[in-house]
């Protein structure tokens, strides 16, 4: 495979700095697209499954790192912590593929934080996530 | 660190779950227990395990259920649910006995209980589908 990362946008950010974030990663930040927040992850061998898709654990991965950043962002609180999230599975990604992961915000509480995330590669649904954040 | 007595370690195919795992199980099959212990590759900076690997693990574990409930067929998640009940930390072994809720011609359903010398911390319900099946 060729280097994953020259599939990447300028200005992409490795937002992946230690523990799961990076073994499971690298995963970058890409600029806003307005109100959304976007996300990427190069496609690698080991982010698959045994019929050579991505696996769905990964997935719910980055849809769960890309939302609880955008939590944490917009909140500036010290931490969200991810309370609920549902994902379904629309389609698959492969290896070589950039998966991009785009984040709104549907609501925020003083205390929630609700958020859906969009995952798609090429311009495929891959997958479609929400989720609910508790402010601490 | 290890699984606790009666474990055996899991054949894992998936190229993701072999590079989170290992994953241990002990049982019959249709009524296994399968569960991991928490290192420094599953936690997130504050030392608390990451939703990530707890989603990758509940894939993994209701997919050995999924396939065990199908006779080995092939099959893929479709929606999985989760709830994020308390923090897990490093040295933790989670274990979860999945549950076969439902099963029709080409769709599979099952939750699970994850926990923590008995204490509930994880929850999920999950959909799947046979592959080949209308």
């Amino acid at each position: 495979m060729s280097d994953a990362t020259s599939t990447l946008p300028p200005g992409a950010e490795n937002i992946s700095r230690g523990g799961f974030n990076l073994h499971a990663g690298p995963i970058y930040r890409l600029p806003d697209d307005g109100a959304v927040r976007c996300f990427a992850l190069p496609v690698l061998d080991k982010h698959l499954n045994g019929g050579g898709n991505v696996h769905g654990g990964l997935l719910m991965t980055f849809a769960d790192i890309s939302m609880s950043q955008t939590a944490r962002a917009v909140t500036a609180a010290p931490g969200c912590n991810t309370v609920s999230m549902t994902c379904d599975f629309v389609g698959p990604g492969r290896a070589g593929e950039t998966l991009e992961c785009r984040v709104r915000i549907t609501r925020q509480t003083r205390t929630l934080v609700f958020l859906s995330a969009d995952i798609t590669a090429g311009g495929r649904a891959v997958a479609v996530a929400t989720g609910l954040w508790k402010i601490v | 660190m290890s699984a606790p007595p009666g474990f055996t370690q899991t054949r894992l195919i998936d190229p993701f779950e072999i590079h989170v795992g290992p994953v241990f199980e002990r049982g019959e099959k249709g009524a296994k227990v399968l569960g991991f212990r928490v290192d420094k590759r599953h936690v997130n900076m504050r030392g608390i395990v990451h939703g990530g690997m707890l989603m990758t693990f509940a894939d993994a574990a209701m997919g050995q259920a999924a396939w065990d409930a199908c006779d080995h067929a092939d099959v893929v998640t479709l929606n999985m649910q989760s709830q994020f009940l308390a923090p897990a930390r490093e040295g933790d072994w989670i274990e979860v006995a999945p549950v076969l809720t439902r099963r029709t011609k080409s769709l599979i359903f099952l939750r699970g209980d994850f926990t923590v010398n008995g204490v509930p911390i994880f929850s999920v319900s999950s959909v799947w589908k046979i592959l080949g099946v209308d």
